[in-house]
């Protein structure tokens, strides 16, 4: 593919089942059931997470990606696995994840939340040494590459509630807007962490914002700190790329917006409106675009070749004819033989504009 | 009025009927036998037994609390998409998704062309029904519920995907009434998920109970409702059973800024917690229904279904709801 289309990368989009039908690959689950029965000790959790997260990323290398994440094991769910990592936070009740089925453990800020350590670096850098440790593809040399997932500062703050505790402390984080810039403030943090260890490039994933426009302005300032951390990265002579990732709902409306934000990367779901691609194919865009062109919450399988036909119309129009082709969301909406058909999708929709390449010439 | 549409069904309810959202706790007998039977141990009829021994339970229990409206408390359930979905021709069994944490279900898979296989709940309201003189809900999960909740590979979009189930569920409840149910609630948790499909959620509804004879309720819950009030007033159905507590009565600031036209099964305990609310408490939350609704219209019950917890937790739950109800008759 790099000799036709160099702009072209299959890239996750982030989560990765945690079970699957067989024994083997229901070991994470069984261990924490068996940790709540007092038969296993956190190290035992810790082993089994371990070993689903190399699996996850061994499925992705071999459905044939070029951009693969750790599948996201161990997070509880997008919101508490942040929160729960900062002082002055108190994560409760469950509560449904925008429009699915799933439910997150809900955040509430009692003063200014704080960082005490590191969210996800240890899990970025234990990932990047799963991945040195596979056997690479032929084709693939070099271009391997793993990327880490923040939930963004708005999606947190929207995701959580305010209680102050009463002793002042939590003053500025009282609204909205301030528990989102409380947010930022700890992610950009964690931004220069993982490019201090190496990370090139940071998806981060703002659902809520499409879902609730009407909070742009405090999005849209939410994400500055974050934006000014990877300046910082890259005053400092580092490469770091951050691409800003939404799903859940209709993106069209705010795609103008949204490819005009200082991120270097924007990934769109393309499954809640059929004429956004038409809207990209006119408009064109500014940056690269994450392309999320198969369905990551129903099992029905694309026909690769359709999807072929969209990216083929749609590269030219891209900056840099640059493009990350992927699920439109994380995967683990599907069951694992499901979501793994998905990503050998993406590589036979890779074949299939080669193949027209081929013809063409 | 829907008060009147229940004296015309022959039913004579108090003000303030008291009633259920649908599940009840399993015992652990029945909990201890649902395991066996998925490992083959025992027989589907001595499964079927202990749930009919369950409902029994449940059915006198809510006698004894003298609860108005009554259900059986769904012991022969586990999901509620997924005990339709594992009956109905069209579905597949999924493989495992996580619902969160550490759980995880089969999600159904809509492959082919759903139809009715013939009633599915109708022998449970019988047997119901025939332990009590009161009324007992017939229990069904909606069209547009079905439709969120499972992956579709047949129909071509989410419209005609509902529209299908509607169909279907539309044969239930006539089998139900047939049987002489007069109270159905037809469920849509899903209802408020994504608010731009609302005109779907009421064009299924129309398709599943538009025209016929019973009184109908439909529960919702962890909703955002601000986004379809108050066009979810549209919605074929002559009360909304409302998780009200667990939300703070926020909802009651939406009731004021346009007046909720039906009737209100209003949540007055909240099932997501194991704590037992204060008498008073309860009671200040039907006084601040009052504030906004009739009295003709309020319905009380619990925030949702107690199937979470202990059956005697969720005795109390029931004990308190029935307490505040007969004050305010008073």
């Amino acid at each position: 593919m790099s000799a036709t289309s160099p702009g072209l990368h299959l890239s996750s989009t982030g989560s990765y089942p945690r079970v699957g039908d067989t024994a083997e690959l229901q070991v994470l689950r069984r261990t924490i059931a068996a940790l709540d029965r007092g038969e296993r000790t956190t190290a035992d959790i810790l082993d089994a997470e371990n070993e689903m997260t190399r699996r996850a990323i061994a499925d992705q290398v071999k459905a044939g990606l070029d951009i693969v994440t750790d599948g996201q094991i161990r997070w509880y769910d997008p919101i508490s696995h942040f929160a729960a990592k900062l002082d002055n936070v108190q994560i409760k009740g469950l509560l449904r994840f925008l429009d699915t089925n799933f439910y997150f453990r809900q955040p509430v800020v009692t003063g200014k939340p704080a960082r005490r350590g590191t969210f996800v670096v240890n899990e970025y850098s234990f990932a990047r040494n799963a991945l040195g440790h596979l056997p690479t593809p032929h084709d693939k040399a070099g271009k391997l590459a793993i990327k880490p997932v923040l939930t963004g500062p708005y999606t947190l703050a929207k995701c959580s509630l305010s209680e102050p505790s009463g002793n002042g402390s939590g003053e500025s984080a009282t609204s909205l807007e301030g528990r989102a810039l409380a947010y930022a403030e700890a992610l950009a943090a964690e931004i220069a962490a993982l490019a201090q260890t190496g990370a090139e490039l940071i998806q981060v994933d703002e659902p809520a914002v499409i879902k609730y426009p009407e909070d742009w302005a405090i999005f849209e300032r939410a994400l500055a700190p974050l934006t000014a951390a990877r300046d910082k990265v890259a005053s400092a002579g580092r490469k770091l790329e951050l691409a800003l990732y939404v799903y859940f709902h209709d993106c069209a409306p705010l795609y103008e917006k949204l490819v005009a934000l200082p991120v270097d990367i924007v990934g769109l779901d393309f499954t809640y409106n059929p004429e956004l691609a038409d809207q990209i194919a006119a408009e064109g865009s500014p940056k690269p675009l994450g392309l999320g062109l198969v369905d990551a919450r129903n099992t029905r399988l694309e026909d690769p070749e359709v999807i072929a036909w969209q990216i083929e119309r749609l590269l030219p129009k891209l900056k840099g004819e640059r493009a990350y082709v992927g699920p439109s969301a994380g995967l683990e909406y599907l069951p694992r033989d499901r979501a793994f058909a998905k990503l050998e999708l993406l590589s036979k929709v890779r074949d299939a504009i080669k193949g027209t390449k081929r013809a063409a010439s | 009025m829907s008060r009147e549409k229940l004296e015309q069904l022959g039913l004579k309810l108090p003000l303030f009927p008291t009633t259920s959202v649908g599940s009840f706790p399993k015992p652990d007998y029945l909990v201890k036998a649902r395991g066996e039977f998925n490992k083959h141990k025992i027989s589907e009829s001595q499964l079927r037994e202990l749930e009919r021994k369950a409902t029994a339970f449940w059915i006198e229990t809510q006698e004894k609390l003298g609860i108005d409206v009554l259900v059986d408390g769904e012991m022969y359930r586990g999901d509620m998409v997924a005990y339709f979905a594992e009956r109905m021709p069209g579905f597949t069994e999924g493989g495992l998704v996580r619902s969160y944490g550490n759980r995880y279900y089969h999600k159904p898979v809509i492959s082919g062309e759903v139809e009715w296989p013939g009633p599915v709940t109708v022998d449970w309201w019988k047997y119901a029904q025939s332990l009590t003189k009161k009324p007992v809900k017939g229990m069904l999960t909606g069209a547009y519920t079905i439709m969120d909740w499972s992956f579709n590979e047949h129909y071509s979009d989410r419209r005609s995907t509902a529209m299908a189930l509607a169909a279907v569920i539309r044969k239930e409840v006539e089998a139900l009434i047939a049987a002489g149910c007069k109270i159905i609630q037809i469920d849509e948790p899903a209802l408020s998920v994504r608010p731009e499909e609302l005109p779907i959620a009421i064009e299924a509804m129309d398709a599943t109970a538009k025209g016929l004879d019973a009184y109908f309720v439909t529960h919702a819950c962890y909703g955002a409702f601000e986004y379809i009030y108050p066009g979810m007033l549209d919605l074929a159905v002559d009360n909304f059973d409302l998780e009200m507590s667990n939300s703070d009565l926020h909802l009651l600031e939406l009731f004021r800024s346009h007046p909720f036209t039906k009737d209100i099964s209003f949540g007055v305990v909240d099932v997501h917690t194991h704590a037992l609310e204060d008498k008073d408490a309860v009671r200040r939350r039907v006084e601040q229904a009052l504030t906004i609704l009739p009295k003709e219209q309020i319905w009380v019950d619990p925030d949702c279904g107690l199937k979470t917890r202990t059956v005697e937790e969720a005795i109390d739950k029931l004990r308190l709801c029935v307490a505040a109800a007969k004050a305010f008759r008073n």
